[in-house]
């Protein structure tokens, strides 16, 4: 019904990605919507929103606990109070109670936990020395690519560099190496570089803070999806756009606790909030720009390969290289062998009959997985549409405009011929469905 | 014992051609012949030296044909590579390869014709084995293979005809001149023939042989006959087939004319560099791995003809390592080409790509053929830097400008190795075109068992090397000797009796 | 002259700001002296925005407050004033972009729908639509052009 609305109202598009343009005039995804696109990206939701629930709670305990200890080598084994760490948007307490999962662990992620790929109990530090485990290398790897490319709106970014933030991280990190001369010291010596653990931390946090709300977002769509109440891409987007705006008020903090008390850094009454301080950086931060992985990117910058603007990074999701996946010293390999533990039964029935089946199943759910962070990143934009600009079917034709140029703005981020950024985004890749 | 090395295969060929069997009884065929092989290590004399398990049977007599066999060190490292090269080139073969029957049939009777002729002790029974291989490798170039098959048969027919006949021309010769008139090698005695009717003949031989190795300027019948027949095929003619002619080399040049040999040393050890610096050159400008690999081939031949011309006990014991060498290495090297080439559709090198990825590309085969690429190279460790170590070694004291030259050449190797293996192996794949389906288990198994032996006869190269290492002293010998009588008879020098005449001394000098 | 909030609260169809000014306790701040500029949403204004929106922002007030001092300008600024600039600085730190031609009179993604309401401490305009603040990347991405090369 759009679609007849903006053709009538507006000339087609002339970009590149047209049909693209249009289908997100019609409130559709860049993802296109079949059947098949769909069961991946519900499928991958579903296997994401297991590791993530443990991504989540390991986060905030390495913000509030592991805060700036200098060897944090204990860092991945989760204290059991995290696991029973109440969401705030999931269980009977919760805050908002648009999601049914429940507060605690999800109970797959504890069963994992417990017997690990090995199917067998062992001391946890066993499993995680064997990489039987939750990998959370790769939460860090988004968690530092958000600390590193500074700038991307929102008021935390300037905030991290105020003189407030600097007393309230010299409190907590007195507080912290109290009762310790050899850590006061360091502190004494090399005061910036606590700082800087103090930021990370406070990444750690944010990250932390903006994944409580999608594990339970992912967890519901997955849900939904078994139930036959989402039965299209665009539906499935649809239901992110409206999570994203319920919870877009979400304060984001960062708090400490040392010896049993509470010390703020990031308080909540600076008005940060989830959408403004987290969501849109994140996206910004892992879909578009993270930093270029060993292996699958020449570092030579005399031959201009590296871009000399962190602008123009494009090593995110969005323009992964998913064949790599497997090989040594990438990230995502980490993600997607966690991912790997958690899919539902009918992509595991999917991925075998497709290339090399049980072989290649990490490349295949990672080219699912870009296909659903394609999703995510469409309903993100759809979100800022509907914030920023106008609704889709806006009488309006100079309204419509602004939404085709914002589109279409959006678009020229995967056109862009400097550092091969067209050729590394995915987006032409994702419109055809023998891309696996 | 060494009849069954001929008439087993034979025997098998033709059971194949009466329609029966099909592929595990080809590959029962050709593994019988390995137990044999494995008796004839197992009680070959190595303080003996010189023709074990020798047997004759006068055939024809009238025309001095013989049934004559015998077996000495390079013999059996010649019949062994062949069995081995058979199994593996009948494991090589697609499952699904069309014909079967006849195709593995003319693999057997190759194989079985080739065993006759590095076993034959009779000229004219070596002739007869040489032109009997070329039925079934004709049918095998023309029947199974690239496009371009036909040509590249009617090609090597034409090249090998003309081998053949300069090679009949020498052997007809070498029976009206000689005294006796005799085609039994044993018997042959060439002192009467004056020194340039000596130089002519052994040319005549290099010709042919070179023809077969082939040598250049004889080899452009390589690139094709190589590039276009099938995987197994192309590992037996560059493997096998071309032994034939380097072994003919040793055998009836080398060993026929140790004087004339002498005299043209110089010559053909820089001919042997040329042909080094020329197979690599020409590889480095190929596009096509396959090709690549094969005129890597014509480089590696050079280096076994710098040895031969050197005729050091090491660089003779070199150069026949390298021809063992050179047959698993090249084999390797056709196996993995040919399973890229099955799995990704091509063999071009501007559009082969990231194979070394673990999960969508051919790791394991990517693995090999660096290793492969490796060996080839001569890098220590892998049986072809025994080979070639030997070789430079054992003639660098005689020719030190072609040696350099030759050093040079390997590393031209590994210059023409890392291209196929930066883009081939490394970098990225397609995200188009990359659905390549796996290897399966099975299609490892001839490239794992032949990395076995270059690994090993790397570590342990005194089990490669101590069979021929008798008949290379023996050989050097017969050369030294007729050298230091040319100088005396020269007048320049007294002759020198050679001292330390013990096969197992290294540093037998010859002047 | 009735200041701000006693126009908000007398006038219809504003329940939802005055229950929210009230929850960020700004009743005071608007009845200063100011003076101040108001984009005043309406009761269908706030109607727009997906359910649980509003539910977040109160149980967070100082993200509520945030967002409600992103409809204030300091300063008494009429629409002709306005028509002089692109965009002006909201009270919190975000700009606010203005399109004024003729009659078309615009605040971000807002119709402004009543403008120019005079206050004893500032100026009231009401806008039909609740804005939110446009991070910086905003207008890049508006303004970014197809690169030559990619089109055709």
């Amino acid at each position: 019904m759009t679609t007849t609305l903006t053709t009538r109202k507006l000339p087609p598009s002339t970009h590149p990605f047209a049909d693209v343009v249009h289908r997100l005039e019609a409130g559709g995804s860049m993802l296109p919507d079949t059947p098949e696109n769909l069961m991946q990206i519900i499928g991958l939701y579903k296997a994401y929103a297991v590791p993530m629930d443990f991504y989540w709670r390991d986060l905030l305990y390495i913000a509030e606990q592991v805060f700036v200890d200098p060897l944090p080598f204990f860092k991945f084994i989760i204290p059991e109070e995290y696991l029973k760490l109440a969401n705030h948007y999931a269980g009977d307490n919760a805050d908002l109670r648009i999601w049914r999962g429940q507060a605690t662990a999800h109970p797959e992620l504890l069963e994992f936990m417990e017997k690990g790929e090995l199917k067998r109990k062992l001391p946890r530090i066993l499993h995680h020395l064997w990489h039987d485990r939750i990998n959370m290398e790769f939460a860090e790897e988004c968690m530092r690519a958000m600390l590193w490319h500074r700038d991307m709106g929102g008021l935390l970014d300037p905030y991290m560099d105020s003189e407030e933030y600097k007393q309230n991280a010299d409190r907590a990190i007195r507080a912290y190496c109290q009762g310790n001369p050899l850590l006061m010291g360091l502190y004494k010596l090399f005061p910036d570089m606590f700082l800087e653990l103090c930021r990370q931390a406070t990444m750690y946090s944010v990250l932390g803070l903006f994944w409580e709300v999608m594990a339970p977002v992912f967890f519901e769509i997955s849900d939904l999806y078994d139930e036959g109440k989402i039965t299209s891409v665009p539906e499935a987007m649809n239901f992110l756009v409206n999570g994203i705006f319920a919870i877009a008020g979400r304060p984001i903090y960062h708090r400490v606790r040392i010896r049993g008390e509470w010390y703020d850094i990031v308080p909540k009454s600076k008005g940060f909030t989830w959408l403004y301080e987290a969501a849109f950086p994140y996206v910004e931060a892992v879909f578009y720009r993270t930093s270029p992985f060993r292996g699958t990117k020449s570092y030579n910058a005399q031959a201009n390969e590296v871009p000399t603007n962190q602008l123009d990074f494009h090593y995110g999701i969005l323009y992964a290289d998913k064949f790599p996946v497997g090989t040594a010293g990438i990230p995502p390999t980490l993600l997607h062998q966690d991912m790997y533990h958690f899919l539902p039964q009918y992509l595991v029935e999917y991925y075998r009959k497709h290339c090399r089946g049980e072989e290649d199943m990490l490349i295949q759910l990672g080219v699912s997985f870009q296909r659903s962070m394609y999703n995510v990143t469409s309903a993100v934009i759809q979100a800022g549409r509907a914030a920023f600009l106008y609704p889709l079917d806006d009488p309006n034709p100079r309204h419509l405009m602004m939404n085709r140029r914002y589109f279409e703005g959006q678009l020229n981020r995967f056109t862009r011929p400097e550092y091969g950024i067209r050729e590394a985004a995915r987006l032409a890749y994702i419109q055809d469905q023998n891309y696996r | 014992m060494l009849s069954a090395l001929i008439v087993l295969p034979i025997l098998g060929s033709l059971l194949l051609f009466l329609g029966l069997g099909g592929r595990k009884l080809a590959v029962a065929l050709a593994g019988i012949p390995l137990v044999i092989l494995l008796l004839l290590f197992a009680n070959f004399d190595l303080q003996a030296g010189g023709l074990q398990w020798v047997q004759r049977w006068d055939w024809i007599p009238s025309i001095g044909l013989s049934y004559s066999l015998g077996l000495d060190g390079l013999s059996l490292l010649m019949v062994a590579l062949n069995g081995l090269l058979t199994l593996i080139a009948v494991l090589t073969a697609e499952p699904e390869v069309k014909r079967p029957n006849l195709f593995y049939g003319c693999i057997l009777l190759m194989s079985g014709s080739v065993n006759g002729a590095f076993v034959a002790q009779n000229l004219l029974l070596f002739f007869l084995f040489y032109e009997l291989v070329l039925i079934p490798i004709y049918l095998l170039i023309s029947i199974w293979g690239s496009p371009k098959r036909d040509y590249a048969a009617i090609k090597f027919l034409i090249y090998t005809a003309v081998s053949a006949i300069f090679l009949l021309g020498a052997f007809l010769a070498l029976y009206w001149l000689g005294d006796p008139h005799s085609f039994e090698l044993a018997e042959i005695r060439i002192a009467s023939l004056r020194p340039a009717a000596q130089t002519l003949l052994l040319l005549a031989l290099i010709v042919a042989f070179g023809i077969k190795m082939p040598l250049v300027p004889f080899h452009t019948w390589l690139p094709d006959a190589y590039g276009e027949s099938s995987p197994p095929v192309a590992m037996l003619l560059g493997g096998v087939l071309s032994k034939l002619g380097t072994y003919g080399l040793f055998r009836f040049g080398l060993q026929l004319f140790p004087q004339a040999w002498a005299d043209l040393g110089g010559i053909l050890a820089w001919w042997g560099a040329i042909a080094v610096l020329s197979g690599a050159l020409a590889a480095i400008a190929q596009k096509d791995i396959k090709r690549m690999v094969a005129y890597s081939s014509i480089g590696h031949m050079g280096y076994i003809l710098l040895g031969m011309a050197a005729a050091t006990p090491i660089s003779l014991t070199g150069a026949m390592v390298q021809m063992v060498s050179h047959g698993l290495i090249l084999a390797l090297l056709f196996d993995l080409v040919g399973l890229v080439e099955r799995k990704v559709g091509t063999r071009d090198l501007n559009v082969l790509n990231g194979l070394l990825n673990p999960l969508r590309g051919l790791p394991t085969v990517s693995a090999l053929l660096i290793l492969g690429g490796m060996a080839s190279a001569g890098i220590p460790g892998l049986v072809g830097f025994v080979a070639e170590f030997l070789i430079f070694q054992g003639s660098y004291q005689d020719f030190p400008l072609p040696t350099l030259i030759s050093i040079c050449g390997t590393g031209l190797t590994a210059v023409y190795f890392v291209i196929l293996l930066n883009r081939t192996c490394f970098g990225r794949l397609d995200n188009r075109t990359a659905y390549y389906p796996r290897v399966h288990g099975w299609e490892r198994i001839p490239g794992l068992i032949l990395t076995a032996l270059i690994v090993w006869f790397g570590i342990q190269p005194m089990n490669l090397v101590k069979w021929p290492q008798p008949l290379a002293f023996t050989l050097s010998t017969q050369v030294a000797q007729a050298q230091t009588l040319i100088l005396a008879s020269a007048g320049n020098l007294a002759p020198v009796t050679l001292s330390g005449a013990d096969p197992g001394n290294w540093e037998t000098s010859r002047n | 002259m009735p200041d701000i909030v006693d126009i908000a609260v007398s006038a219809e169809g504003f329940s939802t700001l005055v229950t929210a000014v009230k929850a960020a306790n700004l009743v005071d701040t608007l009845k200063s002296p100011g003076p101040f500029t108001v984009f005043a949403p309406t009761d269908a204004a706030f109607a727009k925005l997906p359910p649980g929106t509003i539910t977040t922002l109160v149980q967070n007030i100082p993200q509520l407050t945030r967002i409600l001092c992103y409809h204030v300008v300091p300063g008494r600024l009429k629409k002709a004033d306005l028509a002089k600039y692109q965009s002006v600085g909201s009270v919190e730190g975000s700009p606010i972009d203005l399109t004024i031609e003729g009659d078309v009179f615009e605040v971000n993604n807002a119709t402004v729908i009543q403008a120019d309401i005079e206050a004893d401490n500032g100026i009231i305009h009401v806008i039909d639509t609740v804005i939110l603040m446009r991070p910086h990347w905003f207008w890049p991405i508006m303004n970014s052009a197809l690169a030559a090369s990619a089109r055709g």
